[in-house]
């Protein structure tokens, strides 16, 4: 399309048609008070502060988009007179004192106060009292400060798919809701906080990093989630000189997810509390005794002869590399490494799909973004989804099929005549796996189990059960290690929690962990990326890539 | 330079806009010299401001109708008014109570406060008595000047002081204008 000329502040540019009347300003580097308008989200025109005249006409410009003719006005008295009435209605009805409130210091609505020089209200304030809901386990929602901007709402169903937030009522009555006006712990929602990281004030707030600090006061760390094998980018906020986390954010720069985080990465990797194993352990007749490193290096070596490894999803590739330069083919997973039927598309395709298939993974629940990703397609009646489950699953709900499993047959029926279906699936039973395959319509999107499982295919690590008279694992997860055949091996640990499993072992080493560690693992998509190191340990655990590398070196001199 | 008549009380608030009033340290003398006269305020516990002063200085919220008269003299005998701290500006935290009906913020302010035993509501007459509703200085009188702040930085109020004693109407940004 051709390029339309408008006047701005009496100039005449030429803009490309399609952009909105902001992004005009912005690209010209008008500076406009915004509020209500985020660039991730689509606008709505809510808040009114981005006020320009047009003609004589007063119009919001984040909504309008550039017409031929326009005759943009940022700076006229009108202009300026009514976007100060807009503040001072903002802060009008509910309470926004600044000196009682949790974010103050990086809230937007204060700093337009401070833009615009507000140094009294017009209006009455604090007239009637909103309710506090702290119901949900991660996120405090006070209305006493709601701007009414609706930008959880939209980042609930635009970017998050789970059209939790809604509002209710009009004018000086509009409420937050969510659901039908239930308290948010009991709501259908699954806690992906993302609209406590776009609310621009102290309503929606991360009860965690309540009073922890400011963002001024962190380094902010941009690192991938290595929970699940999705990766999603992170915004870590550490507190500068401590070794604490305040909050993560959603990277919306992210490649992989676009903002997007679930509970998992957002919160609970931060409320990790299951215990740690500390130091290095080694049985003697009397039981564990503390050992050292080099005392752990002369039995290594002495022990390494007849030594194979198993190790799990959760090691990074530097550290799978390690090993298998140190134990070459003799290293197996201990869980399934194979996909049943291999991906042939990325995440990005989801935003275009039309037709989903979930089989045997609860979206809610393990891969909270892909479901993000799945449901603002569905919820926003841009995809249909079939559910196909043996037991519950939350997705049923908003399904346009749902078969179980056995009955798979009956799905296909379904499936045949869509144009293209994208199959999102975790485990496959034989029957699923030849009637999936049989349909020449369908894409696949494995979930693996673990982080790196697509790390381990790549590097030819194989699930196999075998048996060596010394056994040395490496992992997170050990409940597999039950099925190997290795009770009768010398068993050397490496694991960063205590395990039921541990103490069947002969050593057992400490590992850093989560926010501890570092390196590079595949995603799903078979993307590399890289997980940065945040904290320092506070247990006495070792750096496996650093003692990897150390014994490495030591152990080609012996042999 | 002319002379800069100043008086000040303290309404429902904590005397923290005073202490960074006092803050100002060795400024207060240089702002004495250039001709500041402080008459009235809680620092010299006078308590009736002089006709003809030329700024008023509140501090604290109204909150009982001891304060409504006060300001309301203020604004009598001050050719400005200035509302200092974010109390006297937007009500600030005395506002909260205004959720909560009067006899019950008693009892709990004089009865049921855990370190009170046998308490009792004081009831003289001589004082002031609760408004159903703690209001800012502006709901009650007219203001002209406002510094918000909790408190206000002492830099915020030299910076007032001083542009008023040369015939400037002062205007806070920056680092100035802050809400807490």
């Amino acid at each position: 399309m051709e390029n339309i000329k408008i006047k701005v502040n009496g100039n005449e540019v030429e803009v490309s048609p399609g952009k909105t009347v902001l992004q005009v300003l912005k690209d010209l580097g008008i500076h406009v008070p915004v509020l209500c308008n985020y660039e991730p989200l689509l606008p709505q025109g809510s808040c009114r502060l981005c006020l320009v005249e047009d003609r004589g006409v007063l119009k919001t410009a984040c909504t309008v988009p550039v017409e031929p003719n326009m005759d943009i006005k940022t700076d006229t008295p009108n202009v300026i007179a009514a976007r100060k009435l807009v503040l001072q209605l903002l802060f009008s009805e509910r309470n926004h004192y600044c000196m009682y409130c949790e974010v103050t210091g990086e809230c937007e609505l204060q700093d337009l106060g401070y833009e615009f020089g507000l140094d009294h209200f017009d209006f009455p304030t604090y007239e009637r009292k909103f309710p506090l809901d702290d119901s949900h386990e991660f996120i405090m929602m006070d209305h006493n400060r709601c701007v009414l901007c609706r930008r959880c709402v939209r980042a609930c169903s635009e970017v998050a798919g789970h059209y939790v937030l809604g509002e209710m009522e009009r004018g000086i009555d509009t409420m937050i809701i969510a659901d039908m006006d239930v308290p948010l712990g009991k709501s259908t929602c699954v806690s992906c906080g993302l609209c406590a990281q776009v609310c621009p004030t102290g309503s929606i707030t991360d009860k965690r990093s309540a009073y922890l600090g400011r963002e001024v006061q962190s380094d902010i760390i941009y690192s991938n989630c290595d929970i699940c094998p999705v990766g999603c980018g992170m915004e870590i906020y550490k507190k500068k000189g401590a070794n604490f986390i305040v909050k993560i954010y959603g990277d919306w720069n992210s490649e992989v997810s676009q903002g997007l985080l679930c509970k998992k990465g957002r919160y609970l990797s931060l409320y990790d509390e299951k215990e740690r194993v500390s130091g290095i352990r080694i049985k003697d007749d009397f039981g564990y005794r503390k050992g050292n490193s080099e005392g752990l290096i002369k039995l290594i070596n002495s022990k390494i002869k007849d030594a194979i490894a198993y190790v799990d999803g959760s090691l990074f590739n530097e550290e799978l590399a390690l090993i298998k330069e140190i134990f070459k083919d003799k290293v197996y997973s201990i869980y399934p490494v194979e996909p049943q039927i291999p991906s042939n598309i990325s995440l990005k395709d989801l935003d275009t799909a039309e037709f989903f298939v979930v089989i045997g993974a609860d979206l809610n629940r393990d891969y909270g973004a892909i479901g993000s990703m799945v449901k603002r397609r569905v919820l926003g009646k841009k995809a249909k989804l079939m559910v196909i489950d043996g037991e519950f699953n939350s997705l049923a709900k908003i399904a346009d099929y749902v078969f179980n499993t056995k009955n798979i047959n009956a799905a296909k029926d379904v499936l045949k005549n869509e144009k293209e279906v994208v199959v999102i699936y975790r485990d496959l039973n034989k029957e699923e796996k030849e009637v999936l395959s049989s349909l020449n319509n369908a894409k696949f999107l494995f979930l693996p189990q673990e982080t790196n499982t697509i790390g381990l295919h790549n590097l030819g690590i194989k699930h196999e059960k075998v048996s060596a008279p010394t056994v040395f694992i490496f992992g997170k997860d050990l409940e597999g290690i039950k099925d190997l055949p290795i009770e009768n091996s010398f068993k050397i640990v490496f694991t960063p929690y205590e395990n039921e499993e541990i103490h069947k072992a002969d050593v057992v080493v400490g590992t850093t962990n989560g926010f501890e560690s570092e390196g590079s693992f595949y995603n799903l998509e078979g993307k590399t990326l890289r997980k940065e190191k945040v904290l320092k340990p506070v247990y006495d655990a070792i750096d496996l890539k650093t003692f990897l590398s150390e014994i490495s070196g030591k152990i080609e001199k012996v042999f | 330079m002319g002379k800069l008549k100043v008086a000040s009380i303290w309404c429902e608030g904590c005397s923290g806009c005073h202490m960074s009033f006092l803050d100002m340290d060795e400024r207060l003398v240089e702002l004495i010299s250039k001709g500041l006269e402080i008459n009235a305020t809680p620092i010299t516990d006078l308590k009736v401001p002089d006709e003809g002063t030329d700024i008023g200085i509140i501090e604290g919220a109204v909150a009982t109708d001891h304060h409504e008269e006060d300001v309301k003299l203020m604004r009598e005998r001050c050719k400005l008014i200035l509302a200092l701290g974010d109390c006297a500006v937007f009500g600030g935290i005395p506002t909260m109570r205004n959720y909560v009906p009067i006899p019950d913020l008693l009892e709990r302010g004089y009865i049921t406060t855990e370190s009170t035993v046998q308490g009792k509501i004081p009831t003289s007459d001589e004082i002031g008595k609760h408004l159903s509703k703690v209001k800012a200085a502006n709901e009650v009188i007219k203001v002209d000047l406002y510094v918000p702040g909790c408190p206000p930085s002492a830099d915020a109020i030299y910076y007032v002081l001083k542009e008023a004693l040369e015939g400037r109407v002062p205007v806070l940004s920056g680092e100035l204008l802050k809400y807490e």
